[in-house]
């Protein structure tokens, strides 16, 4: 459990990085390791060889010397060149360099060349390098030869070797990052694209669609996601199709029945008291069905995406009163804070009423028959007044006296058709259900916020809060 | 003779009823199922008022407007589908006066068409004649002269601009405008105004994209002068 919600916190990312990292940091280690060694053991077999060869064939040399003039031992040697031998002859040592002595000589090594007569080689520290001993016995004439060769060379070379390693195995594992650095880009590109396209469609553009790919594993991804949003989409257009269209229908025989029911209408005092009721219930029906179809209409045209809004500015207190006036609760008061007095904002004044219109339809319904719409500035102190104080809006709130909102149903209000959240029995035909939804819609599209709360005195009853951004402020006036 | 309104619309249904509802207001109906049939019947009775559904099987409600626009200068409501599509710009480019969505309340309309009927009102006292540089506006006369040749403007057209001429120099919102030609409330649809605007620039102005008669006020609304 913790291993997972370890490597998902690296992310895939990170993993491939570290992947290709620790792979190329391994793999040039090993390499850099074993080249270094082969070149050593070769090197040095090398020099072994050339240098015990040159031995043999320097000893044979003193030897046949020494057998043809016995005395000149010490011109054995010196014609051989400048370099560190010893040679013992007739229990006397002689050298040709005065700081190479038979001092220098390890016990180890006289006893198996002198005792034991056997040639030996044998690598020494001498004058702070490394050094390659030779010691070969002389045995027809009693002689021991030793030769001294100087590694240095070698040593030097094994370091330029170690440099060009350590230099090409940092290169790799440079070259490795960046691969890993790639790599996990190009991985984790089609998942970047699938999620934002993802984003996308949830926001509503549902014809967005991945880039078909070359790569037969991610094509099988971009595939699948297309043919899914594709379902998708013709099954979000079917639905709004079908609201649309059932409205759309709807709106002829709603147009005869209107027309028809105002002739009645106009002629109601010539019927008997109990059509009159009949018609009255009807005219009464009429106008909610119209409402609800052009309500139906509306949302089938949010979910379609093809509202446009006629926006224009608007003095918010002169534009609440007139949209109060067309409302189901004309005289609904309207109380403006004087910060707020003459603030304008950019809007469509009819979709906007059409806001107000529902607060107060529901207001009416749902409390004793009146509202009271407050216009004020965003209240600081509230919940969620992050939004509020940092931005310059203005609030309309339209506030009533009726049972209030079952706590938790605050927002279920909002949906579509819900009749739940209202405390009290109603009866099932007020309220066409859509009006909340509406006007969380409208005020959505205008780029604003719309809740519901309990009243902030005490009372009994809801408010509705709406949260508008404010186009500009009257001058203060002098 | 009574008022006589013609109303194209192919749903047999609704056709009936809103004569019935129109009949109520005491005006004389003529009705048309296609744009065809409303033209001849237009061409044959002498219609006040025509009220057109732009869906028609046939020529189209634009065609049909734009066809009796030719020949007349008579109030045209165009019956849309829809507030914000283009259909209503569309309908009032066409030649329509005003515009209703479907479905509305028959007294919404008898009242559109009360408005469009109305009378420009009377000139005051001494401007019988109002004379804005080459432009010369005759109110009782209902005739409009740009360098002495008569201009056809239609009804609103003319209404629009005595508005405008009512008052010389002064600013006129796009809410007067609303209230005092079409009779709109708070909410009424300022692109009525606009589009009517433009179509008045356009015969009364030489140059309709450089107005010199009917000019916009930023901000505020439109303005008449020499």
């Amino acid at each position: 459990m913790t291993r997972l919600s370890f490597t998902r916190r690296i992310g895939i990312r990170n993993r491939i990085l570290i992947t290709f990292g620790t792979g190329a940091t391994i793999l040039s280690i090993v390499l850099a390791t074993t080249t270094y060694g082969i070149t050593k053991a070769n090197l040095l077999d090398q020099r072994e060889s050339t240098s015990i060869n040159q031995a043999y064939i320097n000893a044979q040399r003193v030897q046949r010397d020494l057998i043809r003039e016995p005395s000149h031992f010490a011109a054995a040697l010196e014609q051989l060149g400048s370099s560190d031998r010893l040679l013992l002859f007739d229990k006397a040592w002689s050298r040709s360099s005065p700081l190479f002595g038979p001092t220098q000589l390890p016990p180890q090594l006289q006893n198996r060349v002198l005792d034991d007569k056997v040639a030996t080689r044998m690598i020494i520290d001498f004058r702070n390098s490394h050094s390659l001993l030779i010691g070969i016995p002389l045995p027809q004439i009693d002689a021991s030869y030793f030769e001294l060769n100087s590694l240095t060379e070698i040593e030097n070379t094994l370091s330029s070797v170690r440099l060009a390693l350590l230099l090409s195995a940092f290169i790799t594992m440079v070259i490795g990052v960046s691969l890993g650095v790639i790599a996990s880009r190009r991985v984790v590109r089609p998942l970047a694209n699938a999620a934002r396209a993802a984003r996308e469609i949830s926001d509503g553009r549902l014809d967005t669609r991945l880039e078909p790919s070359d790569d037969p594993d991610l094509q099988a991804l971009s595939t699948a996601f297309n043919e899914m949003v594709a379902t998708l989409q013709s099954r979000v257009e079917r639905d709004a199709r079908f609201t649309s269209d059932v409205s759309h229908e709807l709106r002829s025989p709603l147009m005869t029945l209107s027309a028809s029911i105002e002739v009645m209408n106009s002629r109601r005092d010539e019927l008997a008291p109990r059509s009159q009721e009949a018609l009255d219930l009807l005219v009464g029906d009429v106008i909610r069905f119209r409402g609800l179809v052009e309500d139906l209409l509306e949302i089938s045209r949010f979910d379609a995406g093809a509202i446009k809004l006629l926006r224009e500015d608007l003095n918010l207190e002169e534009f609440l009163r007139q949209a109060v006036r067309v409302s189901s609760l004309p005289n609904t008061e309207i109380v403006c804070e004087p910060s707020v007095s003459g603030v304008v904002i950019r809007g469509d004044k009819r979709r906007l009423a059409r806001v107000i219109a529902n607060l107060i339809d529901n207001a009416r319904l749902h409390s004793t028959g009146n509202a009271t719409i407050f216009i004020t500035p965003p209240d600081s102190i509230a919940s969620n007044s992050l939004f509020a104080a940092n931005r310059n809006t203005v609030w309309v709130i339209v506030q009533d006296n009726g049972e209030g909102l079952i706590e938790g149903e605050y927002e279920k209000i909002f949906e579509r058709f819900s009749r739940g959240g209202i405390a009290g029995s109603r009866s099932a035909s007020e309220g066409a259900g859509l009006g909340l939804a509406l006007a969380r819609e409208h005020v959505t599209l205008h780029g604003g916020r719309i809740w519901a709360e309990r009243r902030r005195d005490g009372l009994t009853g809801a408010r509705f809060v709406i949260e508008l951004a404010v186009e500009s402020r009257p001058a203060v006036a002098l | 003779m009574g008022t006589r309104v013609l109303t194209v619309e192919d749903d047999e249904r609704i056709r009936a009823s809103v004569r019935l509802a129109l009949e109520d207001e005491g005006w004389i109906v003529d009705e048309a199922a296609t744009g065809e049939e409303a033209f001849e019947v237009f061409r044959r009775v002498q219609s006040d008022v025509v009220l057109i559904d732009i869906m028609l099987p046939g020529i189209d409600g634009f065609e049909l407007c734009r066809n009796i626009r030719r020949i007349s200068d008579v109030p045209v409501i165009m019956v849309t589908a829809r507030v914000d599509t283009h259909d209503v710009v569309a309908g009032l480019e066409a030649g329509a006066d005003d515009y209703l969505t479907k479905p509305f309340a028959p007294k919404e309309l008898s009242a559109r068409i009360r408005a469009l009927l109305r009378r420009v009102r009377p000139s005051a006292p001494g401007h019988s004649r109002l004379v804005f540089g080459n432009l010369e506006i005759i109110p009782d006369e209902g005739k409009v002269l740009l360098d002495k040749q008569e201009l056809q403007l239609t009804k609103t057209e003319f209404r629009l601009l005595c508005e405008l001429a009512h008052d010389p120099d002064g600013v006129f919102s796009r809410g007067v405008l609303l209230d005092k030609v079409w009779g709109y409330g708070y909410f009424g649809d300022g692109r009525l105004v606009d589009v009517h605007i433009r179509r008045l620039r356009l015969k009364v102005e030489v140059d309709p994209a450089d107005p010199q008669h009917v000019v916009t006020v930023r901000g505020l609304g439109y303005r008449l002068q020499s």
